[in-house]
């Protein structure tokens, strides 16, 4: 599905990412965990296509294209999808339209007739269901005055309408309490599938608990400096990050499966 | 040059304008040519034309004969698909700064309303023509220059509590280059009489033309006129407008004005507030690319006590398009209570893109709610990508954020069917 090999990328001047290697199987979830300004969110936007970010070595696979040489919204229609940290609010554009078009595009690079409005809403009513949210958010402008909650639940919205290949939720527990979190992961582990690859950025290990990983990376400095099993995120939880600062200048250690 | 050009075409044309054998005529077109004689074409020297060069107008030899060669054969079929109202139950239509009956469909007016156009008036008739004009056309050079030439138009009454519900469309339709029309509009609404109207200019040559028209509006007591102005003129065209209104008490003024297209635009518009409960709404929309150029010039003016004004002007500028924004807002010394809003927000899609942005306030009163606020920016990036991130056409996307940045504009428009309609042409179908 993807394979990162010696992935180098800087914003403006500055190095974050120095040598990232991983794969990425389909079906398989992978955690990637870190300190604030390990890279985490570098790799996340790199794989997005974010143009503020430069890559200056290495290669990333996917499905056997060269993923750097697809545009943004050619990544999202061969089936990347991004749930952003941040979820941008867009007045004026309807949360209903922004879910219709971006399926249609994808549905239209594929080959496949597009939807009309009532075959589309008939399933995005489905979808809504699952996540718990109120048909009366279609019809308002995307995230314009969602709650942090009601802004990631329209994310995995988006993803469960949008049926990617891989997925990379970026930081999607932060700013969520118990009970939207456990909404927003029910809604991740349905679309679990697979030939449905996943990648979980994030801080806290919590997340883990109700998404659980087939696969901890731990990221520093811009590298992958451990890999294991859902243990390594407990091992985390119980002795933090600071522990890593000895291990980053010792021996890169390769991960993937 | 010009004032020569003008000066010859108002000696050759003298006796085919109308209405000859009215002495009243012949003094309101002499002082007209005599004011626009004595002021010339404003420069960027002048401080309400100083971003606003009207040399390249200037050069132009335009014939200002107000009778058609011959008549272009359109059809209503072959225009409805323009028209803002393609389904207007009554529309006045003029081509090449002419009435045009074949086109038009004024039969059935509601009691008390009459739409008449100039062409159709006797010199006695048309005299009271001139009181909604007085004020108008004075207002500007080229106010004045239509008083000289001024042919055709059309003038729109409402006895006491009449109402023009179903929105009237006056189709303004270029079909050659190389003519300048002068064209007036007034709108004389008694007291507690209501019209919908939506004012089309719609350029179909791409060869230099000049559209130089005025509006007149006198609103009696609650009296309330719905009005959209819309400029969709050719590539090379000039259009110059001059709107003056008065408003009694209780009266509503709402206009809505959309320039999308043109080289070259200006508009003038004031209204004055001139007694209590008195409201307006002056609104609207540029948008220019390549080299296009829009002016809005507005005023209002608070004279009495508490009345109301929404002042909301958008503008998008792309390529090398430029635009002029002045929003003057007078509120006399006895005006109090008065409750004013402004603003204006442009959106730039280039480097090359340029507007100037005045709002100019000049309160005597000291018991008054004023605000106002302009600004100018860019497309949001991390709303772009967030969009094509999900799949949407760089292009797509960049229209999404442009609509969702301008038609705001739309909502604004208090009758339904005028909202209607300018939201299908902005819009069209495409949105769920």
């Amino acid at each position: 599905m993807l394979i990162i090999k010696d992935l180098h990328a800087s914003v403006g001047d500055k190095p974050i990412l120095k040598g990232i290697n991983l794969t990425v199987n389909a079906g398989e979830v992978h955690a990637i965990m870190g300190p604030n300004g390990s890279g985490k969110s570098t790799l996340s936007n790199v794989l997005a296509g974010r143009e503020n970010v430069t890559v200056t070595s290495g290669s990333i696979e996917y499905l056997g294209h060269d993923l750097l040489a697809l545009e943004v919204e050619e990544r999202a229609r061969e089936g990347v999808f991004l749930a952003f940290q941040y979820p941008v609010e867009i007045p004026g554009v309807g949360n209903v339209y922004l879910l219709k078009a971006a399926l249609n595009a994808q549905r239209k690079h594929h080959g496949l007739p597009e939807l009309d409005a009532m075959e589309f809403l008939a399933l995005v009513k489905d979808k809504m269901k699952l996540m718990e949210m109120n048909e009366s958010m279609l019809y308002r402008a995307v995230n314009e005055g969602f709650s942090g909650g009601e802004k990631k639940r329209n994310e995995i919205l988006q993803m469960a309408v949008l049926e990617p290949r891989l997925a990379i939720l970026d930081e999607t527990d932060s700013g969520l309490d118990i009970d939207a979190l456990k909404i927003v992961a029910n809604g991740v582990n349905s679309l679990r599938h697979p030939e449905r690859s996943m990648i979980l950025v994030t801080h806290y290990q919590r997340l883990l608990d109700y998404i659980k990983p087939d696969y901890v990376h731990v990221l520093a400095g811009g590298r992958i400096v451990r890999s294991g099993g859902p243990e390594l995120a407990h091992e985390l939880e119980k002795q933090g990050y600071a522990w890593i600062g000895n291990e980053t200048t010792g021996q890169e250690v390769s991960s993937g499966s | 040059m010009a004032i020569a050009h003008y000066q010859s075409e108002f000696e050759r044309l003298g006796s085919l304008l109308p209405w000859q054998g009215s002495p009243q005529w012949q003094e309101w077109r002499q002082s007209g040519w005599a004011r626009f004689a004595a002021q010339g074409f404003p420069t960027t020297r002048h401080e309400e034309w100083k971003y606003t060069s009207l040399a390249a107008l200037e050069k132009l030899a335009l014939s200002c004969a107000p009778v058609a060669a011959e008549a272009p054969a359109l059809t209503w079929d072959s225009l409805q698909a323009r028209a803002v109202l393609p389904q207007a139950r009554y529309r006045a239509v003029f081509v090449d700064g002419h009435f045009a009956p074949q086109l038009s469909r004024l039969d059935g007016l509601p009691a008390g309303i009459a739409v008449r156009p100039l062409s159709t008036l006797s010199a006695q008739d048309s005299i009271g023509l001139q009181a909604a004009l007085e004020a108008v056309r004075t207002r500007t050079p080229f106010a004045a220059l239509n008083a000289a030439f001024m042919a055709e138009g059309a003038w729109i009454t409402a006895a006491a509590e009449a109402s023009l519900d179903d929105p009237l469309l006056i189709l303004y339709v270029t079909t050659r280059g190389g003519q300048a029309q002068h064209v007036v509009n007034a709108y004389d609404l008694e007291r507690g009489g209501r019209v919908a109207v939506a004012e089309q200019y719609l350029g179909l040559s791409d060869e230099p033309y000049f559209v130089n028209q005025v509006t007149g509006v006198q609103l009696a007591p609650g009296a309330q006129l719905h009005h959209v102005k819309l400029q969709q003129e050719g590539e090379r065209a000039y259009h110059i407008g001059a709107l003056q209104a008065s408003q009694q008490g209780g009266s509503r003024f709402e206009s809505h004005s959309f320039a999308l297209s043109g080289a070259f635009g200006r508009n003038d518009m004031e209204t004055a507030l001139l007694e209590p409960g008195a409201a307006v709404v002056m609104n609207g929309l540029y948008r220019v690319a390549g080299r296009e150029f829009q002016d809005f010039h507005t005023c209002i003016r608070h004279e009495s006590p508490d009345c109301t004004s929404d002042e909301y002007f958008k503008g998008v500028l792309d390529g090398s398009g430029r635009a002029v924004f002045n929003g003057k807002i007078v509120v006399a010394q006895d005006a109090q209570h008065t409750a004013s809003r402004q603003s204006n927000h442009n959106l730039l899609l280039s480097d090359q893109a340029e507007v100037d942005t005045k709002p100019q306030l000049e309160i005597f009163a000291d018991d008054v709610k004023c605000s106002h606020g302009a600004t100018v920016g860019q497309l949001d990036e991390d709303q772009w990508f967030y969009l094509r991130s999900r799949g949407l056409e760089p292009d797509h996307a960049r229209t999404l954020l442009i609509d969702a940045f301008s038609l705001d504009v739309l909502s604004s428009i208090g009758h339904a069917g005028l909202r209607a309609a300018m939201d299908h042409l902005m819009r069209g179908q495409g949105h769920v």
